[in-house]
């Protein structure tokens, strides 16, 4: 297969030092076509070192911003730099690059604009997470189902793509904590068409996932509301 | 009457103070204009104290002075809303500087990779 867009990986990595290096040789093994950037998100750990010698392009936030603020920033990179197709994976390694491909072709192909990658819609797919996260997933798929008007299983995933045009959409606004289900409703504000694909998760390598911190019920409450005040927004 | 002329010298006073913080450039005309009109409005209603009584009733108010605790409230409360107002402002511009500063030094890095020499060391300068 030839691929004649430019693709960019975007790895966000706060402290990820123990899976860093092992994700960026595997994603540079099976796609070297495709350039890797890391928003290296004012981790305190070798993940900068580990990132660049392992190849990667890193770009180091001097202060930590968030997940919203390092994927804003790999946004931002690719507009500067004119890339047809973003893939935001997540640092830890949890997405696995084998089901790269999945996301990234409707994008290439043009078939969407924005491509989520669900692992609900894996076949014997035993992607385990907590009660209370399911509930989320669920609560969010549902809400912005009704919304858009576009079937979704994995609303919060973070293994996703994204074309041109969004991308400049979102180096100009992205949400900063918790931005993915809100990220999906700014894309339809944007009259992006949007698709779910099956992807494979594994097992996280190292981190902690940046929900953990927080309650769920303030995750909850937050994502509502910005969903829900994104409505009232114009769209484009 | 000795409430009246408390109110002016209050009044005055922090007129004065702001005017003056503005000619040290220690606050813009921007974020002052807030505290003048406060000033000024006072001013007026202190002097003009017989209009008091009046607008109070008007507004509702049997005692004047819960008009002037309502104001008071009403002004402070403004206050805070603007002020949460600029930290947002504030803090969208500091991401937004972190990312730029973030994505330059990678590509200054670059450049001094393509160059082939490196960060200059101190000893060659």
């Amino acid at each position: 297969m030839t691929i004649s867009k430019r693709v960019l990986i975007m790895i966000p990595a706060y402290n990820e030092a123990k899976a860093i290096d092992f994700l960026v040789r595997e994603i540079n093994r099976l796609y070297p076509s495709f350039d890797i950037v890391v928003i290296n998100d004012g981790s305190t750990d070798a993940t900068e070192q580990l990132a660049e010698s392992a190849g990667a392009n890193v770009i180091t936030l001097p202060i930590n911003l968030g997940i919203g603020g390092a994927i804003q920033t790999g946004f931002r990179y690719a507009a500067e730099e004119d890339y047809d197709c973003t893939v935001q994976v997540d640092g830890d390694a949890q997405h696995d690059p084998a089901s790269l491909l999945n996301v990234v072709n409707p994008i290439i192909n043009d078939q969407v604009d924005l491509c989520i990658g669900s692992r609900f819609l894996a076949e014997g797919s035993g992607f385990k997470s907590t009660y209370m996260r399911r509930i989320g997933i669920r609560f969010f798929a549902r809400l912005l189902g009704n919304l858009t008007g576009i079937p979704l299983t994995d609303p919060t995933a973070g293994y996703r793509a994204t074309g041109k045009k969004l991308i400049k959409e979102f180096a100009n606004y992205y949400p900063i904590d918790f931005p993915e289900p809100e990220a999906i409703k700014i894309a339809q504000r944007f009259r992006a068409r949007i698709t779910e694909v099956p992807v494979k998760m594994r097992k996280r390598l190292g981190g902690i996932s940046s929900i953990r911190y927080f309650s769920t019920i303030y995750y909850m409450i937050k994502v509502t509301f910005a969903i829900l005040l994104d409505c009232l927004k114009k769209s484009k | 009457m000795q409430a009246k002329y408390f109110a002016i010298f209050v009044a005055v006073s922090i007129f004065l103070f702001v005017v003056e913080l503005i000619r040290k450039q220690k606050m813009t005309f921007r974020y002052s204009v807030f505290w003048l009109s406060a000033c000024v409005f006072v001013l007026l209603f202190s002097i003009a104290d017989h209009l008091l009584i009046p607008t109070a009733h008007f507004f509702g108010f049997t005692l004047p002075s819960n008009f002037v605790f309502f104001l008071v409230q009403v002004f402070f409360l403004f206050l805070s809303l603007f002020l949460t107002l600029y930290i947002n402002e504030q803090n969208n511009r500091t991401d937004t500087l972190i990312q730029q500063v973030g994505i330059l030094q990678f590509r200054v890095k670059q450049l001094e990779k393509e160059k082939g020499d490196g960060p200059p060391t101190p000893e060659t300068n």
